[in-house]
């Protein structure tokens, strides 16, 4: 059985969300676009493995995934080799003026571990539940609840000291001044 | 304060499976409930999909819609299907 055409489309259709998902993984356009090409061309080769009637988009955004944190550990240990030139590269800005409230907030995103920022934006801005976000992260349903929820704590604080004045303590040392304000 | 988070030392990427299974049940979407921490009602929550949707860019560029055309021109129409 080759392709169906509404396996095709389904991809295509897919195409804007997968890349809005690998922009906010990969912090950088040019790369997601990249992440976007393999996750499409290993999607196609293992399209088999797709059981028709699940969510295609859980499962492309599996495939992205994985392919994000592969070439990551590759990166990794180049890195360890080229002396972070190519970090350097890697936290470029996706060129695109938003408010400049909207940039504080993609910057404060930016600031979270990869582990919280993917889940907070699978469960509140991509759209779904928590048990999908822990099948495409491999991970108990448990672990997103608790990412998210320190991904969100996070935000919250670096927002609020953000908008507040520039002579506010950094986000790390509010963090353990109130851990040890509340032990 | 009592810990809850006890994941602290999972790792994020080693052990994917590419096993994806039916996940229906849990795809009711939680947005409207009055506990939802993201929900409309949550400024985090409204930043975060403010911020994802300006990533969405309708318009797919012609890389994809080519990368497609070719990826399905490579299965030759001869070429055996396996089913089983």
């Amino acid at each position: 059985m080759s392709a169906s055409p509404s396996f095709r489309d389904g991809l295509l259709a897919a195409v804007p969300t997968l890349r809005a998902f690998a922009v906010s993984l990969a912090k950088n356009a040019d790369r997601a676009d990249d992440l976007v090409q393999e996750t499409l061309v290993k999607a196609w080769d293992k399209q088999d493995s797709f059981q028709p009637g699940t969510n295609l988009k859980a499962w492309l955004f599996t495939i992205l995934r994985n392919e994000f944190y592969s070439q990551m550990r590759k990166r990794r240990r180049e890195v360890e080799d080229s002396d972070g030139l190519i970090t350097a590269r890697l936290s470029v800005h996706p060129s695109q003026d938003g408010s400049s409230d909207l940039s504080d907030f993609r910057r404060a995103l930016e600031l979270l571990p990869e582990d919280q920022r993917e889940a907070i934006i699978l469960i509140g801005a991509s759209g779904f539940s928590y048990e999908e976000a822990a099948e495409i992260c491999g991970c108990a349903v448990g672990t997103i609840k608790s990412r998210v929820s320190r991904a969100r704590s996070r935000l919250q604080e670096i927002l609020a000291i953000s908008g507040e004045g520039d002579f506010g303590p950094d986000p790390i040392s509010t963090q353990v001044t109130n851990s040890a304000a509340i032990a | 304060m009592t810990r809850m988070y006890k994941d602290a030392g999972q790792g994020t990427g080693n052990e994917q499976r590419m096993t994806y299974q039916k996940l229906e049940k849990g795809r009711n979407g939680k947005r409207g409930s009055v506990a939802d921490p993201l929900g409309p009602n949550s400024e985090i929550g409204r930043k975060l999909r403010q911020y994802y949707d300006e990533l969405i860019v309708e318009d797919i560029p012609d890389r994809f819609s080519q990368l497609l055309s070719q990826l399905e021109q490579k299965e030759q129409p001869g070429s055996t299907a396996k089913e089983d």
